[in-house]
């Protein structure tokens, strides 16, 4: 999916937790998140500190958007 | 390490007064199973039933299928730090009721659980059609969290085993094999001029009723480690799995890994089959790189010179079976993969989930989204109306008549990444 619609020009970051997997697939602007059963946020974190982790993940895949890449780029600084 | 397997075998299986083993067949005190598997305050109730091959039985929903066996000498005793203390096992004589086996069945407990025909055709793609089964269905009391419910069903499973093993201590195994490993440096000079060859053992830890567990330890908290394979020959390793019924591991499957029988057939004729390294495949990216790296390591220490590797699963850890086979393989060091394919119902998809130019020695144990219809059966011991939610199965599978059509994920071993399966293929 990320190929495909990356395919008719649209900057896609794709979010996710085995990278390589990412990387093999082709994917241009790679996000790693969490963990697999929850990529976005993390059960042992308090309420305000989840939202804390996932409004990061989320300001950081938009960063990541706006940002010039040439060639596969993961962004995980 | 020397482990002796006395396997005692077994052609038929009765209900009788006493738990014995007499000329070849073995009689099960009902009553007294019962008793010992459900001896556990959580469990409500504990049915035993028997089904044999040939006979129109589907077992359905199947968690997990153990190898009852007795530990006559040597250290520890059977499932070390589940039945017994967490001695090491792996060394001395154990005897095994060859041919006969425990299923363990009841209320769902994760929707990944499996299906055994005794008969027709979703009988040649299980084998545990072939087996004596002894089926317990242990049912646990109300409001029990579902990982608990997981725990109670596969301790359940393992007393069970345990008594009915118990039966082989004084009989006289009909053969008896010997495997050993020696300690390494003995053992890498033993057979100089043989390719040193290791095995990687993938264990599934995914968590969420995905779990593996080695000496009673949740096999997601080791690093991966050495193990002597007489040590998961002797029950080291058992399954708390309740993933895909195909390519999971059920524990009578580890007893008998077909990967490391194989390699001790070999051994000291075209190999030297140097040892074993055990690790785990976590939902973490960092642990999936921890993992993979000690694995290559560990690997490379012990002076391998190929390696076959075995998954356990699909899905993400396709992505583990990658990275090991990569960073093995940049180190110098040959490997060989074995998995299955999930290449959907027409097998026109990608296969695995990830993909490496090194991987360029795969052996797979067949795809998971075949469909198959499982004809009616006469009985059905379990809850038939899961093969609706099973993996594999979906909304309709179950049709009136109590036929069932669904993918052959569902069905217990299909699949078996250790090829504890029957699926094969010709070229044309």
């Amino acid at each position: 999916m990320v190929k495909e619609i990356e395919s008719t020009g649209l900057p896609i970051v794709h979010m996710c937790t085995v990278v390589p997997i990412s990387l093999t697939v082709g994917a241009n602007r790679i996000v790693p998140t969490v963990a697999i059963p929850h990529p976005l946020g993390n059960p042992a974190l308090s309420q305000e500190d989840e939202k804390e982790l996932r409004r990061k993940l989320v300001r950081k895949a938009l960063m990541a958007l706006e940002t010039e890449v040439d060639g596969q780029t993961v962004f995980d600084q | 390490m020397r482990l002796e397997i006395g396997n005692i075998n077994i052609k038929d299986v009765q209900l009788g007064n006493e738990t014995k083993v007499e000329k070849g067949v073995l009689y099960v005190n009902q009553e007294e199973l019962a008793k010992v598997t459900g001896d556990d305050e959580r469990i409500a109730s504990v049915e035993v039933y028997l089904a044999k091959p040939g006979e129109e039985t589907r077992i359905i929903p199947v968690k997990d299928v153990i190898e009852p066996r007795v530990k006559v000498s040597g250290s520890g005793g059977i499932f070390p730090g589940f039945i017994s203390k967490v001695d090491t096992v792996g060394e001395g004589r154990t005897h095994v009721l060859k041919g006969a086996a425990v299923v363990t069945t009841g209320k769902i407990v994760g929707f990944q659980e499996g299906i055994i025909d005794m008969s027709g055709p979703g009988a040649e793609y299980t084998p545990f059609s072939k087996t004596l089964n002894i089926v317990v269905k242990v049912d646990p009391i109300d409001g029990l969290h579902q990982h608990e419910h997981e725990a109670v069903v596969r301790l359940a499973g393992f007393r069970a085993a345990a008594y009915i093993g118990e039966a082989g201590r004084n009989v006289e195994p009909d053969d008896v094999q010997v495997y050993e490993t020696k300690p390494l440096l003995e053992q890498a000079a033993e057979y100089p001029n043989l390719p040193k060859v290791a095995y990687v053992y993938m264990l599934q830890t995914q968590g969420l009723l995905h779990d593996t567990y080695v000496y009673g330890v949740d096999a997601k908290r080791i690093i991966p480690t050495l193990i002597y394979p007489t040590e998961v020959m002797d029950g080291a390793i058992v399954s708390g799995n309740c993933v895909s019924a195909c390519d999971k591991n059920p524990t009578y499957v580890h007893q008998n890994s077909p990967v490391i029988h194989d390699l001790y057939e070999l051994h000291g004729k075209e190999i030297n089959f140097i040892g074993c390294v055990i690790t785990n495949e976590n939902v973490t990216l960092a642990d999936k790189e921890r993992s993979s790296n000690m694995t290559a390591k560990l690997v490379e220490l012990i002076g391998a010179e190929a390696v076959i590797i075995s998954e356990e699963g699909f899905g993400n850890p396709d992505a583990d079976l990658v990275m090991n086979c990569r960073k093995i393989e940049k180190k110098g060091i040959k490997t060989v993969l074995i998995t299955d394919e999930y290449a959907g119902q027409d097998g026109a998809s990608q296969s695995l989930a990830d993909s490496t130019p090194e991987g360029d020695a795969v052996v797979t144990a067949g795809n998971a989204n075949e469909v198959i219809t499982l004809p009616p059966m006469k009985t059905v011991i379990g809850y038939p109306e899961v093969a609706d939610v099973i993996a594999g199965g979906s909304a309709g599978s179950l049709k009136e008549d109590g036929s069932i059509t669904a993918e052959i994920q569902v069905i217990t071993g299909a699949t078996n990444e250790l090829g504890f399966n029957y699926l094969t293929a010709k070229g044309l």
